[in-house]
């Protein structure tokens, strides 16, 4: 925007450059930029078109600026004002191109940069005044995290007495260097609490860490994390870190947030792939392109591959429909969210321009763009289309296709034995023939529109009024259907339960009375359909004006007859499925019209199961209304028009034990096939799989629809900028390659940070996924590169670099402070002690459940979604739930829009986007839950119930509650002053002091004591 | 057995402990871990006032029909113009003008027309600044609110109440700084008032209007006593443990977020509790007694906790259905307008009886205004429209009586002296004292604001 502010400094400087003017250009051209024009831009343009701002991506403090343009193309042609986008900015001539925004320049003014522009726009502005900071590529080369790996020598350093590991060396020599002095080693005690909720997220069982203090083997450390990484609870833990960077939730995070039901597989793969040590760099490659690794075999990772790829699928959608047009900003999620996540760039950054600091390009951008354009997603369901598609298939295509004809198959034979007995019941009850009487118009309700399963749209009634005369086909009756509106979608709908389908020397009788209204004056038609589903495959087709009936013939239109307003008119079609040709009479009792063999649709495929009367009929134009009554469709003939009027019939009494016999078959069989009509034919995976491959265009400001030129699909430039191997595929693979091969300077260093900042609580690098020129540069390079280098030498095993780490004398050491070094290092980022830290949301939760005796170990099963049949949520009526359950929290339903109340008010990760690390924060609003919720006491009350199952008097009760919940037994002052409480406590209530209510009540509230002190809630 | 610790020990040690910060003006710098973040900061200049009741009507109020008084809308009803926009997509559309719905008066000293929508809120008009040329960006509900509530229309930032309360702290450590009163969440739902990236602290603690306005407000053990007792054991085992762990300030901050929410548990029913309000106040916000909800309900809740300290108070009408959203039937206006206009005008007057309204800064806003036009004259309904529509601000440092910014003749586009959502915020963050260029928060790798690049000062109308 540009602004109208006054700058006095601008006008006097304008006045000095005056006089230092070119020689070449004329005098008066300088004089008259620099009195009039100068002024004008810095005035009105510069703010948002200078060196601060480039709105629209142009600037107009230099000559460059403007002849360059911005997104719109050059702003100042020289010498020809009409064709200047500057002059028409300023003219206000075009709505959507006005500047200044704010108020229009003076008359005046548009005349002094018309007149400019006319004599040749002379501007002496030649160089940018301000240089530019983004980093090239050539800089690059010399940036930290861009320089390629290679292991850094280990700092050898005679007088290092402390040192136990390679990692204490490098720690060494920056405490050496800042003059920090390490604290003493943890105790056993804080380390094997430390341990066990660094590595697993629980606290240790009082027995756990018995056993720990009485282990003398000099290994009995390094047996403790084996045994600690070999526990299921390990995945969980570091599953859910890996979840925070995945931006993982559970429901889709449009504005309608629909559930996804798959999601939880994604979760399942990732808490598996941790347990069983997955080769991080395998673990990335199957994230990305899993779902191509898994065609190429092994059969038993088929599906494991194609769920991995729900990385890419589980970030937050903004579309409302399975359809590219909406998925622009659901790409612009993927490329931030994989360019944080792995590669610690902010690539997201360069969607709309340059990346103003770091080297990548829109361009770049773009690039990648391509790739994920080329992929097919997952589509969760949303507000215009509200069931999920594209879900991938966890078989292959060939089983798929095996599954999808085996259901085939097995509806097809259900269907038959349907017809079987649908026939079989038309023989032995006259009045079930051709969808029985009316087609149930006689069960409707008189005066509304029909009912189930008539499917009505428009003014359509049941009445009286619109009871036919004829009754050769069904006996006399006292309703029929009025269709009131001539719209041509409106109109009315019968899907027939058994429809017909061509059986050899079967034949297909269709009937209809009908009758234009009295008086009715439209001349658009309405029509007959027959054939298979809503038009999917037209049998026959007529139409009728209120003056005349035509007959599709094949593809050509014929009037058959002349109609009269008010009068009623029966229609029998007999079609003949092989010749597909029908005929048949139209007319009255006394005046029927018969035409012979005329073609069906040509493309028909031999089904009959849908009627169909609205008004898409031979003459376009409103039609009339009309009323329709007696259908029928059978495979038997119906009786002539002049046949004696049908009687009322009757069943005969021999046939009725058989009749009620295949009513309960029919419904037998009606159940099994829609059971088996819903069935999943294979199961599916929230991931994605490959789409039409194809190169995105450059969009400025990432705007799908101002588009530039195309950038074919290819590597970062700062990472290699290699090519697709293939044009032909989507890209994922070699994406998949680039990221994860040896060469590639990020992807491993970024985890490596990760891992450290999980284990310590803040990265080498600090800012973990911003590992270009605005984040924060390691204070630990060398360690960090060593680090890596172990890592990928050990074949990307994360258990490895877990074991690497808490081996080392820098993770055991205490947490107590040190007076010199909280003056010169208060922070800890060199690592002098190890920093105390707060449990999250979901230690707190899953170290209470624990505690209480209420954990549930098991891995839950899928979340209780409302069935997808009934999903109708939309932004008005958003999806929203929050789930019980008394498993780990990283098995809570995880909803992206409305946050699960208790995981939002512990801080844990926000899922609308990739979280690098939780900021926990202490507020009054969690400690209200923590005193007043009813889960806290219900954990609370578990726990006090096996605080008393503890043999022994109540102090031996109270040390085993401490050590329980915070990993230590307090001094006896403590002890006391817990045990004087509890007496005091279970005095103060009302009722006998040793009834087993207030001895629980009282143990109950030690419990809360205990569950709710910082020696739980922190970890040393 | 030790004594419990009292009521008064927690207070003395919330506003003297270590916890207690100098109020120097440090908000270019980001909390030092463990300090309070949520004590009281001086800002960057002299504030003109103390605290913000923001209210926000869902869905998109008809400017047309309410502040922005278009005659020649009126005398051209019916006449044909091409709209440069049209439900999201851009393009040419033969489209219809539509004569307000609603009859126009001028009302206080400066004639400021206001249409029979409020006739309470026009009788205290002249305590007003109605802006008249609000735009923004986007006409979808749930980027539009996100973008009137933190700046940005597609990304996840902090809400301009988590700001405010980060720069600012607040002055009652017995409340939260930032409460939101809402029935039900707006569109894009809780991500309106969250912090995002700023410290959790700074979150807008929602309360929603009913019995229980505060979760896990009424403590689980019934007797007073007992509770005490319980706490004082937590108190003394806690600093037990703190002993050994010395100058560690997250220990002591959780320590000290139990006495807060053990205040609150006191203080913050105590503020929703209306029984101690006179018939005459009731009468004045169109409460009934006894009342748990409702706008005049939520109207007097803001005002008692604005007194007591909180420092960002937001309204929130309705929820993400049956608000404002007219498509179908402008009448559906004078319900929704009803609801709010004895309410907000009893809260001004309220407030300035109290003598409050000098230092409060009260600001109504939507998200976008409504179509003047649609695809037939006798449409009953409008679209959404941000190309223009209105807000206003009043109270603290805001001249009353004022009405700035112009549309065109038809309130399809702002003319002079717009004002967009940026500007707005800046004006706030100026108006309490705040540089909203300086307000800012190092997150992934660059400085954040409310006001990302941009927002102006509206000086025009500052007092």
């Amino acid at each position: 925007m540009w602004s109208s502010s006054h700058n006095p400094i601008a006008l006097l400087v304008s006045g000095l450059i005056a006089l230092s003017l070119p020689e070449c250009h004329g005098d008066d051209d300088a004089a008259f930029f620099e009195a009039r024009i100068r002024p004008l831009l810095i005035r009105h343009c510069i703010q948002c078109h200078g060196p601060k701002k480039q709105e629209g991506g142009l600037r107009l403090d230099t000559r460059r600026g403007w002849l360059s343009g911005g997104d719109r193309g050059a702003a100042i042609v020289p010498d020809a004002p009409d064709k200047s986008l500057l002059i028409t900015a300023v003219s206000y001539s075009d709505s959507d191109l006005r500047m200044p925004p704010e108020k229009q320049l003076s008359d005046q003014e548009i005349r002094d940069l018309s007149d400019w522009i006319r004599n040749g726009a002379f501007d002496p502005r030649l160089t940018d005044e301000q240089p530019k900071q983004r980093m090239s590529l050539d800089e690059a080369r010399d940036f930290w995290s861009f320089q390629p790996l290679k292991r850094p020598a280990v700092p050898e350093n005679q007088n290092d007495q402390w040192s136990r590991t390679a990692i204490d060396t490098f720690i060494m020599a920056g405490l050496q260097n800042k003059g920090l002095t390490p604290v003493t080693d943890a105790d056993r005690r804080t380390l094997i609490r430390r341990a066990t909720f660094d590595l697993t997220g629980m606290p240790p069982t009082a027995e756990e860490i018995r056993a720990f203090l009485n282990d003398e083997s000099p290994d009995a450390f390094a047996s403790l994390v084996d045994r600690l990484l070999s526990s299921p609870a390990y995945g969980e833990r570091w599953g859910r870190h890996w979840l925070d960077v995945a931006r993982y939730a559970d429901t889709a995070g449009d504005g309608a947030d629909y559930p996804v039901r798959e999601a939880v597989k994604y979760r399942d793969w990732v808490i598996r792939a941790f347990n069983r040590d997955q080769p991080f760099d395998e673990f990335v490659r199957e994230q990305i392109a899993g779902d191509i690794l898994a065609t190429q075999g092994p059969r038993a990772l088929y599906a494991d591959r194609v769920t991995a790829t729900g990385f890419l699928a589980i970030g937050k959608r903004y579309g409302y429909k399975a359809s590219p047009d909406y998925q622009h900003l659901d790409f612009a999620d993927v490329i931030d969210s994989v360019g944080r996540s792995l590669m610690g760039l902010s690539i997201g950054c360069a969607r709309c321009h340059d990346h103003k600091y770091d080297p990548i390009s829109a361009e770049d951008y773009y690039a990648l763009y391509g790739i994920f354009q080329s992929t097919k997603w997952a589509f969760p369901g949303g507000e215009e289309q509200k069931r999920p598609a594209h879900f991938p298939a966890l078989v292959p295509p060939d089983e798929a296709a095996g599954l999808e004809q085996a259901k085939k198959n097995q509806l097809a034979k259900v269907d038959s034995q349907l017809m079987a007995l649908s026939q079989e019941k038309s023989a032995l009850d006259p009045a079930t023939r051709g969808g029985g009487p009316d087609l149930d118009i006689e069960a409707q309700k008189s005066g509304e529109r029909p009912g189930d399963p008539w499917v009505c749209s428009g003014p359509i009634e049941v009445t009286p009024n619109a009871q036919s005369p004829f009754t050769h086909v069904h006996p006399a009756g006292k309703q029929g259907v009025r269709l009131g509106s001539g719209q041509p979608t409106d109109g009315l709908r019968y899907v027939f339960s058994n429809g017909l389908r061509a059986t050899p020397g079967k034949k297909m009788h269709f009937t209809v009375d009908f009758r234009p209204v009295a008086g009715a004056t439209e001349e658009g038609a309405f029509r007959f359909y027959l054939g298979r589903g809503v038009v999917q495959s037209l049998a026959i087709e007529c139409s009728a004006t209120s003056t005349e009936f035509a007959l599709r013939n094949g593809t050509q239109w014929e009037t058959i007859r002349r109609l009269t307003p008010g009068t009623w008119y029966t229609l029998q079609v007999t079609i003949d499925p092989h010749s597909k040709t029908y005929s048949g009479v139209v007319g009255t009792r006394d005046d029927l019209t018969a035409f012979t063999d005329r073609k069906t649709g040509p493309s028909w495929d031999g089904i009959a199961d849908c009627f169909i009367c609205d008004a898409f009929g031979h003459i376009p134009g409103a039609a009339c209304a009309r009323d329709i009554d007696n259908l029928g469709l059978q495979s038997e003939p119906f009786a002539s028009v002049d046949s004696p009027p049908v009687q009322p019939s009757t069943v005969a009494p021999d046939a009725r034990a058989r009749l009620a016999e295949i009513q309960a078959q029919v419904e037998k069989l009606k159940a099994q096939r829609k059971k088996l009509a819903v069935a999943d034919v294979y199961p599916v995976a929230y991931a994605v799989s490959e789409d039409k491959p194809v190169n995105a265009s450059l969009q400025h400001r990432g705007e799908p629809h101002r588009t530039g030129n195309e950038v074919a699909r290819r590597n970062l430039h700062v990472l290699g900028g290699d090519s697709l191997r293939d044009p032909h595929v989507s890209g994922r693979l070699d994406l998949a390659n680039w990221l994860t091969r040896p060469t590639n300077p990020l992807t491993a260093r970024v985890f490596v940070n990760r891992v450290w900042q999980w284990h310590f609580g803040r990265g080498i690098v600090p800012t973990a996924s911003d590992f270009g020129s605005r984040g924060t540069p390691p204070t630990h390079p060398e360690l960090l590169d060593w680090l890596t280098v172990q890592f990928i030498e050990s074949g990307w095993s994360v258990k490895s670099l877990h074991r690497l780490i808490l081996s080392s004398r820098t993770w055991q050491l205490s947490s107590a402070a040190h007076a010199g070094n909280l003056v010169t290092d208060p922070s800890n980022n060199w690592y002098w002690r190890h920093s105390r830290r707060a449990l999250d949301a979901e230690s707190v939760r899953d170290g209470m459940l624990a505690v209480s005796g209420n954990l549930e170990r098991t891995i839950p099963g899928p979340h209780p979604f409302p069935p997808v049949n009934t999903w109708g949520f939309t932004i008005h009526h958003p999806f929203h739930a929050v789930y019980d359950s008394n498993h780990r929290s990283v098995y809570l339903m995880v909803q992206r829009n409305r946050r699960h109340p208790y995981l939002a008010l512990f801080d844990a990760a926000d899922p609308n986007q990739s979280v690098a690390g939780r900021q926990p924060t202490t507020t009054p609003t969690q400690a209200l839950y923590l005193m007043n919720s009813p889960f806290v006491h219900e954990q609370a009350r578990g726990f006090a119930s096996r605080i008393l199952q503890v043999p022994g008097n109540d102090e031996t009760r109270l040390r085993w509650a401490f050590e329980t919940a915070h990993g230590r037994i307090p001094d006896q002052v403590v002890l006391d002053d817990a045990q004087a409480f509890v007496e005091i406590y279970r005095s103060r209530l009302e009722n006998d002091e040793q009834s087993d209510a207030n001895q629980t009540a009282a143990w109950s509230a030690l419990a809360r004591v205990l569950l709710t002190g910082n020696g739980f809630l922190f970890v040393d | 057995m030790l004594p419990p610790a009292s009521r008064r020990e927690f207070l003395s040690r919330a506003s003297g402990g270590f916890g207690a910060l100098a109020l120097a003006g440090m908000l270019n710098e980001q909390a030092v871990a463990g300090e309070n973040p949520l004590a009281p900061r001086r800002g960057h200049h002299v504030a003109r006032a103390d605290r913000v009741i923001f209210l926000y009507s869902t869905g998109g109020t008809s400017h047309i029909d309410t502040f922005n008084y278009r005659p020649q809308l009126a005398s051209d009803h019916g006449k044909s113009i091409t709209a440069s926009r049209w439900l999201n997509k851009s393009g040419e559309f033969k489209r219809f003008l539509i004569r307000p719905r609603y009859k126009f008066q001028q009302h206080g000293q400066n004639g400021a027309w206001v249409s029979e929508l409020f006739p309470q809120l026009a009788s205290v008009i002249d305590d007003v600044c109605v802006l008249n040329a609000m735009h923004c960006e986007s006409d979808g509900h749930d980027k539009a609110t996100l973008a009137a509530h933190t700046g940005s229309a597609q990304f996840a930032r902090p809400s301009a109440g988590s700001w405010v309360s980060y720069g600012l702290g607040t002055v009652n450590q017995n409340l939260p700084s930032f409460m939101v009163l809402a029935p039900a969440a707006p569109y894009a739902g809780a991500q309106t008032w969250a912090s995002d990236f700023l410290p959790a602290c700074h979150q807008g603690t929602h309360v929603v209007p009913g019995k229980e306005p505060l979760p896990n407000i009424r403590p689980r053990v019934s007797d007073p006593e007992l509770q005490k007792l319980e706490l004082g054991l937590l108190d003394r085992i806690n600093r037990s443990h703190l002993r050994d762990r010395a100058a560690d300030q997250a220990l002591d901050a959780r320590i000290r977020s139990f006495e807060t929410a053990f205040g609150m548990q006191r203080e913050a029913p105590e503020a929703f509790d209306l029984s101690q309000e006179t018939e005459a106040t009731l009468k004045l916000y169109g409460v009934e007694r006894e009342a748990t909800s409702g706008f005049g309900w939520q109207c007097l809740v803001a005002r008692r906790l604005a007194e007591r300290g909180v420092r960002f108070l937001e309204l929130i009408d309705v929820g993400s259905n049956s608000n404002w959203d007219s498509h179908g039937n402008m009448a559906d206006h004078e319900r929704l307008a009803k609801a709010i206009d004895q309410p907000v005008a009893g809260l001004l007057t309220d407030l300035k009886q109290r003598g409050m309204l000098d230092r409060t800064l009260v600001v109504w806003t939507t998200e976008f205004g409504r179509t003047p036009f649609n695809q037939k004259a006798d449409h009953p309904g409008r679209e959404h429209h941000n190309l223009c529509f209105s807000s206003w601000m009043a109270g603290g440092g805001i001249k009353g009586g004022l009405v700035h910014g112009e549309s065109d003749e038809y309130g399809i586009r702002t003319a002079n002296n717009a004002v967009h959502t940026h500007d707005l915020h800046a004006t706030m963050l100026h108006l309490l004292g705040i540089n909203h260029e300086h307000l800012t928060y190092r997150h992934a790798g660059r400085d954040y604001r409310l006001t990302d690049v941009a927002g102006r000062i509206v000086q025009e109308i500052i007092s």
